[in-house]
């Protein structure tokens, strides 16, 4: 069993509201849950829809088109309709070609008001499903807990004249629920943040910029609770200089940030690299260049934020394939970022920020990763030459001094020009420090069969849709292997090879036009030659997509 | 090649203006006893933001990037609100590459205290027109002349009610170090603009020039008097107020935090 639900509207009509309300309530019915969102960068108008894929079978990604599209106005069937080859398609009116014609609005306002158009449509949605509303009433009454006992009895009626409504289209569809018992969705960017928090993030600063604004909203949220000071910046400029003072100061802090904001922060990234100081920014990215396309996705920013920064100095970039990983790499990006001192970037994008899935719920107790803060007195030299390239890291208010230059400095962190003494020394103790990170890098992770001479290689939000599109090729009878890369920089080539073991074919799924990673994985020599599958028009990868791109491949490949 | 020796303190040129502020700023920190341990100096990049490294003793020192110290100084502020932090650097760092964060942070009223050294002209850059040099100004790259309004930091720091807005010179030992000992006492945002000389690339604003036109505010202005501080931030050419223009009743920035009542975000 697997249905994809699409509601569709205008920006401002509720199609945000109409989605959350059924993703809630067939959560809670007991499905596994998969969400995506495609709006466009505006407030009112235009045309904006919520996938809702629900399954009795683990998901980990959308689909192209739908089972059933919910169309609350006529943009959204005229545009959407066609693209189904079946299904069944509710309109919001009084008749429509094609479509079963629901009144959704026209019910709400009998059942006291309009905005109850969301509690109509989840019902005849419901009523097509085939399902017992009792979870969707249940949820009705948990949503609306806080409000008056009429309006929750309003909503209720909006959703039971809904079913009443779909009557005649009523089991189109066969949902059948397990009872799964994971009522929470989280949104990747959800999960980021809450990885941040457990792993003991203090401070906070950002500018808006979509998508990364949801994990900001998302720590400002649970701010009080843990702590946690967030500061919205004047600019990116200010928000990564800030992280690095209070970084400095000895706060583990966070920036958050999206393409040109990103390109805003690149001086500062830098510094972080130059003073050695433990500063995450996640990267979410959305197709540019410049503004681009503000609310869509990509993957494009990878060589970016690989090479940001002038000069040389490391860092490492991680990269989410999943709502558990972007828990569990916010996490282990503060514990790089501390433990070596330089920057450590978390790279996503809008795609997985706004996917939302009822996983099971991250760790509440996992404990806050080791801060490598020293205290010592006397002489104290910031930057004392070691094997590792880490030096101990006193913060000020101690009784150590702790100085720091943006200059080339000497041991101290005093302002220095002597070019083959302090600064070869420091400019070798930082880049030692990226042989620490290269050493550790997070291994690549493998599914399917071990054995198999078609690789698929992706990295960061492609996972799920790789995931979903080797288990496809698997049932129809071919041999595939996927190695997923969490970690996109430092490269190690030894430890990669070992996952690649260069089989005769290779594809990589990438959201770019170039083949960015397989250029990253060349130039390591993990790879040589390699097929590319990739997805630049703004919408996320499915494995519709990519069964239907590597089967292209194959097929001009044998011709 | 070792340059360990050519690499001399400090980088400043002989007469500099800069030489007077650092010793009033390491008289003013002995006098109001500044505890060095919880002291930071936050700069950015200019002849002045290298202020930090020629103190008397030590202190914590942050000298990050070019317009980005109160930024810095900030997020430092925020980290653990019981530092004293100090923001040190020219006019082209702070007024130019770095305005939008002094219009911020005055708006914030944020608990850090600027000495902004003002010579009218680029340093380290060799010689081309600061945000605040006077118009007619000529350098080898405004040859025209500077077209551009001089910036009025005194009166868009009493606009965004600050704290504390004051302006001394670097000519006037005792009347800087009494500044930046009444500066650090501030709670919220402090800015304090030193005018100072550059004996190479400012032959127009001279220690002479300056030192004719200062002139100590009257004692009888009321610095809460938002208007009469105005009326005196406005005051340019044939005579300087130099003292405390504007005190304001806001609180400061981190006071207002509820995440700090209880402690730092380092505690």
């Amino acid at each position: 069993m697997d249905i994809s639900i699409r509601i569709a509207g205008e920006a401002g009509q509720g199609v945000q509201s109409a989605g959350n309300l059924l993703v809630g309530a067939l959560a809670r019915t007991g499905f596994h849950v998969f969400t995506t969102k495609s709006y466009m960068s505006r407030i009112r108008g235009g045309l904006n829809w919520f996938d809702i894929r629900i399954s009795d079978r683990e998901l980990f990604a959308g689909r192209e088109d739908p089972d059933l599209l919910v169309a609350l106005t006529s943009e959204g069937l005229e545009i959407l309709a066609p693209l189904m080859a079946d299904g069944v398609v509710l309109f919001d009116g009084k008749e429509a070609k094609g479509a079963y014609a629901i009144p959704f609005t026209e019910a709400a306002k009998e059942a006291g008001n309009a905005i109850m158009a969301n509690s109509v449509a989840a019902g005849a949605v419901f009523a097509v499903l085939g399902l017992d509303n009792i979870q969707l009433l249940n949820h009705l009454r948990i949503q609306f807990k806080s409000k008056s006992d009429e309006l929750i009895e309003q909503n209720l009626r909006a959703a039971r004249r809904g079913g009443e409504l779909a009557a005649s289209c009523a089991g189109r569809l066969e949902a059948r629920p397990i009872d799964l018992g994971r009522d929470k969705v989280w949104a990747g960017s959800d999960a980021i943040g809450f990885g941040a928090v457990t792993a003991g993030v203090k401070f906070v600063t950002a500018y808006p910029m979509t998508p990364s604004t949801a994990t900001l909203n998302y720590l400002a949220e649970v701010a009080d609770d843990h702590g946690i000071l967030v500061e919205q910046a004047e600019d990116e400029i200010a928000a990564v200089n800030m992280v690095c003072g209070s970084a400095y100061a000895g706060a583990p802090s966070m920036t958050v940030t999206s393409g040109g904001g990103f390109a805003l922060m690149v001086e500062g990234v830098s510094l972080a690299g130059m003073l050695e100081l433990p500063v995450v920014i996640l990267l979410a990215q959305r197709p540019g260049p410049a503004t681009g396309l503000p609310t869509r996705t990509a993957q494009a920013d990878l060589q970016f934020a690989i090479y940001a920064g002038h000069g040389e100095f490391p860092k490492a970039v991680l990269a989410p394939g999943s709502h558990e990983e972007c828990f569990s790499l916010a996490r282990h990006a503060f514990a790089l970022a501390l433990e070596y001192q330089t920057p450590v970037i978390i790279l996503t994008d809008q795609f997985l920020q706004d996917a939302e899935k009822n996983i099971e719920p991250p760790r509440a107790d996992a404990r806050p990763v080791d801060f490598h803060v020293v205290s010592v007195g006397g002489d104290y030299h910031r930057y004392s030459i070691t094997d590792s390239g880490v030096s101990p890291r006193a913060v000020p208010g101690g009784e150590a001094f702790v100085v720091v230059d943006s200059d080339e400095h000497d041991s101290i962190g005093h302002i220095s020009e002597d070019l083959l003494g302090d600064h070869i020394e420091q400019h070798n103790k930082r880049m030692r420090k990226g042989e620490g990170l290269t050493s550790r890098m997070l291994p690549p992770v493998e599914l399917g069969h071990p054995d198999a001479d078609n690789v698929m290689v992706c990295w960061g939000s492609s996972l799920g849709p790789c995931r979903e599109a080797i288990d496809a090729l698997i049932q129809a009878g071919e041999a595939w292997r996927l190695v997923h890369f969490a970690q996109v920089w430092p490269i190690n080539g030894d430890l990669c090879r070992r996952h690649l073991r260069n089989p005769p074919r290779i594809v990589v799924v990438e959201g770019n036009s170039t083949g960015q990673f397989a250029s990253i994985l060349r130039q390591a020599g993990v790879i040589d030659k390699c097929e590319h599958c990739l997805r630049y028009d703004g919408l996320p990868f499915t494995a519709g997509y990519i069964v239907e791109q590597i089967t292209g491949l194959s097929s001009r490949s044998t011709k | 090649m070792n340059l360990a020796k050519a690499d001399t303190k400090p980088a400043w040129c002989p007469g500099c203006g800069n030489f007077g502020i650092l010793k009033a700023f390491n008289a003013a920190i002995e006098e109001a006893h500044v505890d060095r341990r919880r002291l930071v100096l936050v700069s950015g990049i200019g002849q002045a933001a290298k202020l930090p490294h020629y103190i008397d003793g030590n202190a914590n020192v942050f000298n990050g990037l070019h317009g980005r110290a109160i930024p810095a100084a900030t997020g430092i502020k925020l980290a653990n609100h019981s530092l004293e932090v100090v923001v040190t650097s020219g006019d082209g760092d702070m007024y130019g590459e770095g305005g939008n964060h002094l219009l911020h942070a005055m708006r914030r009223n944020i608990g850090i205290h600027c000495f902004v050294h003002n010579n009218q002209v680029y340093g380290l850059t060799k010689g081309q027109a600061s945000p605040t040099s006077d118009s007619g100004f000529m350098t080898l790259l405004q040859s025209h002349g500077v077209m551009s309004a001089p910036f009025q930091a005194m009166a868009a720091a009493i606009v965004a009610d600050a704290s504390f807005v004051a302006r001394s010179f670097s000519g006037d030992f005792e009347h800087l170090k009494a500044m930046m000992i009444e500066a650090m006492k501030v709670d919220g945002f402090a800015l304090l603009e030193i005018l100072q000389p550059c004996v190479t690339f400012n032959k127009v604003n001279t220690f002479s020039w300056y030192r004719q036109r200062v002139k100590p505010i009257d004692p009888a202005h009321d610095p809460y008097d938002r208007a009469g501080a105005l009326e005196l931030a406005f005051r340019w050419g044939d005579e300087i107020p130099i003292g405390v223009y504007y005190r304001s009743k806001r609180p400061g920035f981190e006071s207002q935090l509820p995440v700090l009542k209880t402690g730092t975000l380092v505690s």
